[in-house]
């Protein structure tokens, strides 16, 4: 039982969502899946810590968001990137009509409260797009910053990849130091013999809650595979799903987390094999000084049509602190006989000692042989997920920045 | 003239876990000198190995070691490093996320007290690799990770090469090896030794010293050595086995 949430003093009203939608003149596909949150923000409840598990770690009274006010009419967001044949990059106002005509189709409106605010109060929404057979070389960047006390922010994300096209995109996040709750959705419709690269920078402010959902839908020999760096923000949860839809798809979660302070970084993630063939793997990796927290819950499911599937997660903490604390929960769940392979892994504990003992063997003192094994361990799925060399450098330069303030050797 | 030893061990002693391993250990390596040092399972070879190097698993309860003339005594495995000691690993282990080439920079920096030029430290590290035949795109792979056994002894026998140690130690180096190579690592040490460098050699078998010649023989049980001498003693042990010398040490 959760309990029907009060909007007596809130500024998140029907009335306040409708003056936006006005504001932002919304297409017809934005006004539909605004009128469906607004419809349930009377009656939606909060998730509950108590009772649904991947909320059980999170601090109920981040959930309250009652006293946020509404986005401003425009969220900042720059785009960058390349101007490519093929590659349409828009604000879901500039898109215009009826577009984007596949919103919410890969995060639809899921009746539960953030959902509903989410969408009764999307500001931030943006288009990328590349048509079928379109070679997009660069990535794609969008760099949203959040401001204003006690806002709440609602920006969205949807990829389209056509037929055998790819794509890159980056997404950075900032805010400042004020209370601030985001809320973010990134979709990732990725078409038939599609690639899309997806990497999302969160370097949030320190009074920052986030909770971000995340769902790519792979159609045939379609090709996903996305990274989360998190180097800051006072609670950042991600909700990252792949859907194998289409035959002989695949999808390749990375993540990372940096923690200090008391910062938490939540990874909940969902592997779906849906159709025949399909191959997954995950590696999110934290590394938690002071006492900060990492969690991770994570699914495999492999449904009864997923014959042959490949499916691998793995989940490594370092604990950089004795005050730090990291909680794993790598979870399977098989319909089907028939697979290749479904394997998970994780771990949490400090730096080994035989490690330390044969890095200083080699003449690295004491701090350097910790600082030397904690990039390591931070740079494997950084390797893995293959940026070209500028953008790994930026990751390296975010980590290391965070690393430093830590006071994590090196 | 005799010079200076390198290392000095008088009347070692220590625990791992509580338990005593080294029980009164003596030897003498003087640089130049090529000492290999026999005992079968138990005997004590990994523990003088780990105390050698400062490993903080293992306890000192007695004696002394001395390195260069000075008392190692409570210093930690880094600093034995950068004085010139170097151990190579019967197990190293696995560094995820670490390059051989970038743990090797660290390393040759951290000994030698001084930044390398890269492209100094490049050409001598290929030029090291080709003595030990070891591919170049060894060295953008994470250190150990993945590595045949060959390959992780080979990875050590490199790292010994360009630390450029003065006096190395080589635990069980010939085990997990087939013998084209045994028969590498063992060229590539020969190589490297010169006559200001010492080499102490641990091992179970006497296979290693037909390809790296020990001009001293020392066979270690129960935590001591109770027979030394000349390459004649490893094919003694060779012959008859660690019982018959247990045997003949027991009654002397």
């Amino acid at each position: 039982m959760t309990s029907a949430p009060s909007t007596a003093a809130s500024a998140l009203t029907p009335e306040a969502s409708r003056a936006l939608g006005e504001a932002l003149g919304d297409g017809a596909a934005v006004a539909a899946l605004r009128a469906s949150g607004v419809a349930a923000l009377a009656t939606a409840a909060m998730p509950s810590p108590a009772l649904d598990r991947p909320w059980k770690y999170v601090d109920p009274a981040a959930l309250t968001l009652d006293g946020f006010a509404p986005p401003a009419a425009a969220d900042a967001v720059a785009i960058g990137g390349p101007e490519a044949e093929g590659l349409t990059v828009a604000t879901f106002a500039e898109a215009g009509g009826d577009a984007p005509a596949r919103l919410g189709e890969a995060v639809p409106f899921d009746g539960d409260r953030l959902s509903a605010l989410h969408y009764a109060f999307l500001a931030g929404g943006v288009l990328v797009e590349a048509k079928a057979n379109a070679e997009i070389a660069e990535p794609v960047r969008l760099t949203r910053e959040f401001t204003g006390a006690g806002s709440l922010a609602t920006p969205h994300t949807l990829v389209v990849a056509g037929p055998n096209s790819r794509l890159s995109l980056i997404e950075e996040y900032r805010s400042t130091d004020d209370p601030l709750a985001v809320l973010p959705a990134i979709e990732l419709l990725v078409g038939p013999g599609a690639v899309v690269r997806y990497t999302s920078l969160h370097r949030w402010g320190a009074r920052t809650r986030v909770f971000a959902a995340q769902r790519a839908v792979t159609e045939r020999d379609a090709d996903v595979r996305s990274l989360s760096v998190v180097t800051s923000g006072r609670l950042v949860k991600s909700h990252i799903t792949s859907s194998l839809e289409g035959r002989g798809s695949s999808s390749e979660l990375y993540g990372l987390a940096v923690g200090g302070g008391d910062e938490h970084a939540d990874f909940y993630t969902v592997q779906d094999h849906v159709g025949e063939d399909t191959r997954s793997d995950l590696l999110i990796k934290s590394a938690l000084g002071e006492r900060s927290r990492a969690v991770y819950y994570g699914l495999t499911k492999v449904g009864l049509g997923a014959r042959r599937a490949d499916a691998n997660q793995e989940n490594r903490n370092l604990l950089l602190s004795r005050t730090a604390k990291a909680d794993s929960d790598p979870v399977l769940e098989i319909l089907t006989n028939d697979v290749t392979r479904v394997s998970h892994g994780a771990t949490a504990g400090p730096v080994d000692e035989e490690e330390l003992f044969y890095i200083q063997s080699r003449g690295l003192t004491l701090e350097g042989a910790v600082g030397l094994l904690v990039r390591g361990f931070l740079s494997e799925p950084l390797d893995r997920f293959g940026h070209d060399e500028a953008v790994r450098e930026e990751l390296s330069a975010l980590v290391e920045a965070k690393l430093q303030l830590l006071g994590a050797g090196g | 003239m005799t010079e200076a030893p390198l290392l000095e061990i008088n009347a070692l002693r220590a625990n791992v876990a509580g338990k005593e391993i080294l029980t009164g250990l003596n030897l003498e390596v003087r640089p130049g000198e090529v000492h290999a040092i026999m005992g079968p399972n138990g005997s004590g070879k990994s523990t003088l190995a780990n105390t050698l190097m400062g490993n903080p698993r293992y306890e000192v309860t007695g004696g002394e070691v001395r390195f260069l003339g000075e008392l190692l005594d409570g210093l930690a495995p880094d600093e034995r490093a950068r004085k010139g000691l170097f151990l190579a690993f019967q197990y190293p282990v696995a560094v995820p996320g670490v390059t051989v080439v970038n743990f090797l920079r660290q390393a040759v920096n951290a000994v030698r007290g001084e930044e390398v030029p890269v492209r100094e430290f490049r050409q001598e590290l290929f030029q090291k690799m080709e003595l030990l035949k070891v591919d170049r795109d060894f060295a953008r792979r994470y250190l150990n990770d993945g590595f045949s056994g060959g390959e992780k002894k080979r990875a050590e026998m490199l790292q010994l090469a360009m630390l450029q140690p003065r006096m190395a130690v080589l635990d069980e180096t010939d085990s997990g090896l087939d013998i084209d190579a045994l028969r590498t690592v063992a060229d590539g040490v020969n190589t490297l030794m010169n006559e200001n460098m010492g080499l102490l050699l641990i091992t179970h078998y006497q296979r290693l010293l037909n390809y790296i010649k020990p001009q001293f023989v020392h066979v270690l049980i129960d935590g001591r050595i109770v027979r030394s001498g000349g390459p004649e003693l490893a094919e003694e042990l060779e012959a008859s086995g660690y019982d018959a010398i247990e045997a003949a040490a027991s009654t002397a």
